[in-house]
């Protein structure tokens, strides 16, 4: 496919009439707007409950031909955007709807607003950062599944659901603000940093895959007490980490981790680490 | 009224191989010599089969439908068929909803199916989603070989008793015949363990052996004048080296018809996962010296599925190998089931060995009248992909192909290699229609004989039989145009047949108070009524 | 075992005709050759009926099952772990031993288990519970469900759809994601425009937000009576009660179909014909996606 992009311009789409039900758009990506004109894009169906409408009955559209998106409005209804996408940017200013960036392989989506549940579920790869809370099932597996996100990082400032990065494999989830119940939840490998700690179950049924959290956990029983310290793997997470913005503390005279592994109820050989600061 | 010219027809129950000629069909959906006006096919470039017929599947019942409620996440990667206004919406996949499995069996040219596993207790049930399953003919087997009422009858010698209590089961669950599944090793995983052994009496009996089950069984169906003979599932499936036990089970059969399901399962050798190997030679030279029984394949094909059977303990062991989803539904006092989704890889020795014994018994069972074509549906693969196993069949290139993907070990496991033989057309009707129909005693089906059903698959003529046999150019049932060009027509509603076989009037007397001794439901619930069978076919039994 | 359920109060005839009091070939005194096990937040009616009664802690029944599924592998647990669900370890080293030593484990949870702190995945324990066992003995479990025949919903919506709950048809074939279509969940979003109820009473038994959309939204109700939920519908359609005035069939919780033979006549239409009736009525209208409009069947869904 031939694309004619140009690299200054981009698609912005307002939202103009919100949606009574929810609105199924998962033609709202880089892969499918790329090369489309404004008029092709206005076109493009969308549907409203089990109507099929053109796009343009809900948004004002500016701009063709790039695959850069910018969308505007109170889209807490608007689902599946950035369905699969493996290109290009999506940038969100309000709140969106459930399914964000579900099965991308690459690009980048940034949310300046909430996000609602399924955040980069089954993801492949790329990038998703939301400046504000999310739901639950955060880089998670569809129900049934075997894997959640393969790789890709996701960074939500603030709070999030039930089951973050349940079942994922590879991948970074960061999350500033506090997880609810079962974060990593049947986790098989990958990242999760709680930078404000989580409820209750984190890790349960863990196979493998690392959790790091600056604040206390209730770990369950099947988690065993390995060691105190600070193993190499924590620079280097921090390493990572750090080009997004996110301090992992490390230095000895800051203090150390405990290392808990588990879960034995899979069995798994799965990592927790709890950060634990000089008194 | 239809008449199709100019095709070439293969109708092995009448003996004609490939001869170009008419076919007219009558308004009552029955193929006449000849009719006068109505619509015509020109099939010429055509072929002309009769309609598939499935003598093994599991398509609906409580088994299956735990087995949809395990799996999404083969719903949402699957084929979906959208509403319209004529037809329902449904999901293909490993296991298919009702709907889907309609419009998929006749979408390939399929028209009778045998669902083979309906326990007696939840047979209302099958019945209900049976009804749900448009396009096709349908027949049931009535799971028996555990069920404690029948068993206590042969415990205790009293064979005209458990004739008349099978009689009676029978036509309690609106069934069309018998399946014994593991002869009382399903009623030993009540206990939590099984029944291996043909001659060792079976957990919770003093006497009572599996081998005496086999036995009794199949005398009671021909005695009782089923139109299909007892369909066995043996003893030990799955296992290597159980064609031990499976050459013994066809030594308690000796003298009487059976149909020996999904024989694929139980043809190895071998004494532990790392040395198993096909048998599939001894097993066929028995079929090939014993035209009183028939079987299925039970072929494997690589890829994902999920395996259901009334199979308690192997499912347990199953759930143990692979260490992913397993249901396990006990029913009663009767049978039981487990459930657990399966991947087979080229890759993995075993399955390599199951793939190639499948093809194997195929290929070297001489009569395509003794062995049919099927998976098990859906467990050695789903029954959609049959168009692959056809061109299995019928190139021996491919299968040479194939059989590189195979890890190089793998040679001195089976036989497949060595084997040269390839289908025509003319024995691929045999062993997907007119075997299986005759097999299961449907003389209108599998035949474009004067009289029969006119349910017709027309193909055209295509080098790569895979594509051929995937995309009928028309599917026909009961005289009516039901796929035409990949699309569907209509969507009428099969039958169901059903046998009722004859019994001593005081049978339902003699049951009541066993059942009620250990049932947890009335015993006035406890049969189907007819009247919930929607189009019943019913072949009455004579009194012997 | 029973696991948050209360039989005693809410499934009356279980005892008698299903679990504990019926005498069988193979244990021929009935309760005495079984022994019950309850396992709640609370005492019930139905713990009257148990042999063992353990009282675990609100919201501590994953974690309790998790030190279960630890202890019959001889794992080691915690003192402070076993305290916290409210248990003592002899409690729970004798409950393994009896679990072991039984010939037929059977497991039934209700609502108390699967309705609370950590829902699906406190079913999903105890069903690893019951499957772990089986290394040991015969073992299995079942949910015990709510109100009357919801099972047959379940049973039906499986095979038709392939989902037995939480399904979408608005791309014209079934989806699937509880949490995003279940009733409650899209009730309380306020994600649907109408509302048709059939065999239930939601206004009832959900949370005011659910209830406030149903006021909002145009409500249908089929009931035999008046409800909650009829009192704040739109339309009340008075139907003949399933069992009692209308035929049909029914699925025990374990998915056993009964007939239903109704003893009396009812004025009313039965729940069956007045949908048949309402399709009918439906299909007399232009279809809602034009034909032609759409392929017959998608290879790849969303």
């Amino acid at each position: 496919m031939t694309r004619e992009t140009s690299a200054d311009s981009r698609v912005i789409l307002r939202l103009k009439r919100s949606p009574t039900v929810p609105l199924e758009a998962e033609v709202i990506t880089p892969d499918v707007l790329g090369s489309l004109s404004n008029s092709e894009i206005r076109s493009l169906t969308v549907y409203h409950g089990k109507r099929r409408l053109p796009l343009g009955d809900f948004f004002d559209v500016e701009g063709e031909h790039s695959c850069d998106l910018e969308l505007h409005g109170n889209m807490e209804k608007v689902r599946w955007v950035g369905r699969a996408m493996s290109q290009g940017s999506v940038t969100v200013h309000g709140s969106i709807g459930m399914h964000l960036g579900a099965y991308m392989s690459g690009g980048r989506i940034e949310v300046h607003g909430n996000a609602s549940d399924w955040v980069g579920a089954e993801m492949k790869n790329g990038f998703i950062h939301i400046r504000g809370d999310a739901g639950g099932q955060v880089g998670a597996a569809y129900r049934g599944s075997l894997a959640g996100m393969r790789n890709g990082i996701i960074i939500i400032d603030g709070s999030a659901g039930l089951e973050v990065g349940m079942r994922m494999r590879r991948g970074t989830i960061i999350l500033g603000g506090p997880a609810r119940d079962f974060a990593g939840l049947q986790m098989k490998g990958g990242t999760i940093v709680l930078l404000a700690g989580a409820e209750i179950r984190t890790g349960a049924w863990m196979n493998r895959g690392t959790i790091i959290s600056l604040k206390p956990l209730t770990l369950m029983p099947t988690f065993a007490f390995a060691a105190e310290f600070t193993p190499a793997v924590i620079p280097l997470i921090a390493r990572h980490v750090a080009k997004f913005g996110v301090q992992l503390p490390s230095a000895a005279s800051e203090g150390h981790y405990r290392m808990f592994s588990g879960d034995l109820a899979v069995p798994g050989k799965g990592e927790i680490f709890v950060w634990q600061p000089v008194a | 009224m239809l008449r199709i010219i100019n095709g070439k027809v293969y109708d092995p129950a009448n003996g004609v191989d490939g001869e170009v000629k008419d076919v007219c069909i009558d308004d009552h959906g029955r193929i006449v010599e000849s009719i006068e006006g109505g619509r015509t096919i020109d099939a010429g470039g055509m072929i002309v089969f009769p309609g598939g017929v499935d003598v093994h599947t599991h398509v609906a019942g409580g088994a299956i439908n735990f087995a949809r409620a395990m799996t999404p996440e083969d719903h949402r990667r699957t084929q979906a068929f959208i509403r319209t206004k004529t037809r329902r919406s449904g999901l293909g996949g490993m296991a298919p909803t009702t709907f889907a499995t309609g419009y998929l069996y006749a979408g390939m040219g399929w028209t009778t199916v045998n669902e083979a596993a309906v326990p007696v207790l939840s047979a209302r049930h099958t019945h209900e989603e049976l009804s749900d399953i448009p396009i096709v003919d349908k027949s049931t087997l009535t799971l028996i070989a555990n069920n404690e009422i029948l068993l206590d009858q042969l415990e205790a010698g009293a064979f005209e008793r458990a004739k008349d209590v099978l009689a009676w089961y029978i036509w309690a669950a609106k069934s069309y015949g018998v399946k014994a599944v593991n002869p009382g090793g399903v009623a030993a995983w009540k206990w939590g363990s099984d029944a291996k052994q043909l001659t060792s009496p079976i957990e919770g009996y003093a006497r009572l052996t599996p081998g005496v089950i086999i036995t009794q069984l199949a005398r009671i169906c021909e005695q009782l004048g089923l139109p299909h003979p007892l369909h066995l599932h043996c003893n030990n499936l799955g296992a290597p080296g159980n064609i031990s036990t499976t050459l013994d089970t066809l030594k308690h059969l000796e003298g009487s018809r059976a149909h020996i399901a999904h024989s694929q399962y139980h043809a190895y050798g071998g004494s532990g996962w790392d040395s198993i190997r096909s048998e599939t030679t001894q097993l066929a030279d028995y079929f090939n010296t014993h035209a009183n029984i028939t079987t299925d394949a039970g072929a494997v094909l690589f890829g994902d599925t999920v395996t259901i059977t009334a199979d308690g303990p192997w499912q347990h062991l199953l759930y143990k190998l692979t260490g992913r989803k397993w249901g396990n539904l006990d029913v009663e006092n009767e049978t039981g089931c487990g459930i657990v989704p399966y991947t087979y890889r080229p890759s993995n020795l075993v399955n390599a060995v199951q793939w190639a014994s499948g093809l194997e018994l195929l290929l070297l069972i001489r009569s395509p009248w003794q062995v049919f074509l099927s998976t098990d549906h859906p467990n050695g693969g789903c029954f959609w992909r049959y168009p692959e196993i056809i061109k299995l069949l019928m190139r021996a290139d491919f299968r040479q192909e194939c059989l590189k993907r195979l890890p190089d070990k793998i040679k001195k496991h089976i036989t497949l290699p060595e084997i040269d033989r390839e289908y025509s057309l003319y024995e691929i009707a045999t062993a997907m229609s007119a075997g299986p129909a005759r097999a299961l005693g449907l003389t209108q089906k599998g035949s474009l004989g004067i009289g029969c059903d006119a349910d017709i698959v027309i193909y055209e003529e295509d080098d790569d039989v895979q594509r051929m046999f995937g995309h009928p150019r028309y599917v026909i049932k009961q005289g009516e145009i039901v796929i035409e060009d990949g699309d569907i027509r209509e969507t009428p509603e099969g039958r169901e047949f059903l046998f009722k076989p004859s019994y001593s009037p005081d049978t339902e007397e003699f049951i009541r108070p066993l059942f009620e001794d250990c049932y947890t439901m009335s015993f006035e619930n406890y049969p189907v009524e007819l009247s919930r069978i929607e189009r019943a076919d019913v072949i009455e039994g004579v009194t012997p | 075992m029973y696991w948050g359920g209360n039989p005693a109060e809410c499934h009356p005839r279980h005892f008698t005709k299903y679990t504990i009091m019926q005498k069988s070939k193979f244990l021929p005194r009935g309760r005495k050759d079984r022994t019950m096990v309850l396992v709640d937040i609370r005492e019930t009616k139905s713990v009257k009926a148990a042999d063992i009664f353990l009282q675990v802690k609100p919201g501590k029944d994953f974690e309790l099952i998790t030190i279960l599924r630890a202890l019959i592998k001889d794992q080691e647990v915690r003192d402070d772990h076993i305290a916290e669900t409210g248990l003592t370890r002899a409690t729970l080293e004798d409950l393994v031993k009896r679990m072991k030593a039984a010939r037929f484990g059977c497991i039934f949870f209700g609502m108390g288990l699967s309705m609370t702190r950590g829902k699906h995945m406190n079913s999903a324990a105890l069903l690893t519970l019951a499957a772990e066992m089986n290394a040991f003995t015969k073992f299995v479990a079942m949910p015990m469900r709510g109100h009357g025949n919801v099972t047959g919903a379940d049973v039906i919506m499986r095979w038709q759809t392939g989902y037995p709950f939480g399904i979408t048809f608005n791309r014209g074939y079934p989806r699937y994601n509880p949490g995003e279509f279940s009733t409650v969940d899209v009730l309380v979003r306020g994600d649907c425009d109408a509302a048709f109820i059939i065999g239930a009473d939601p206004g009832g038994t959900m949370p005011q937000p659910a209830i406030d959309h149903l006021r909002r939204i145009p409500t249908i109700v089929l009931d035999p009576h008046i409800t909650h939920t009829s009192k704040l519908a739109r339309v009340h359609i008075t139907t003949a009660p399933q069992g009692i005035a209308a035929p049909g069939t029914a699925y025990r919780m374990d998915e056993i179909p009964l007939p239903l033979k109704p003893p009396l006549k009812s004025p009313y239409p039965t729940d069956e014909e007045v949908v048949r009736r309402i399709n009918e009525a439906i299909a007399r209208k232009p279809f809602w996606l034009p034909d032609g409009n759409q392929p017959h069947m998608l290879t790849s869904q969303v």
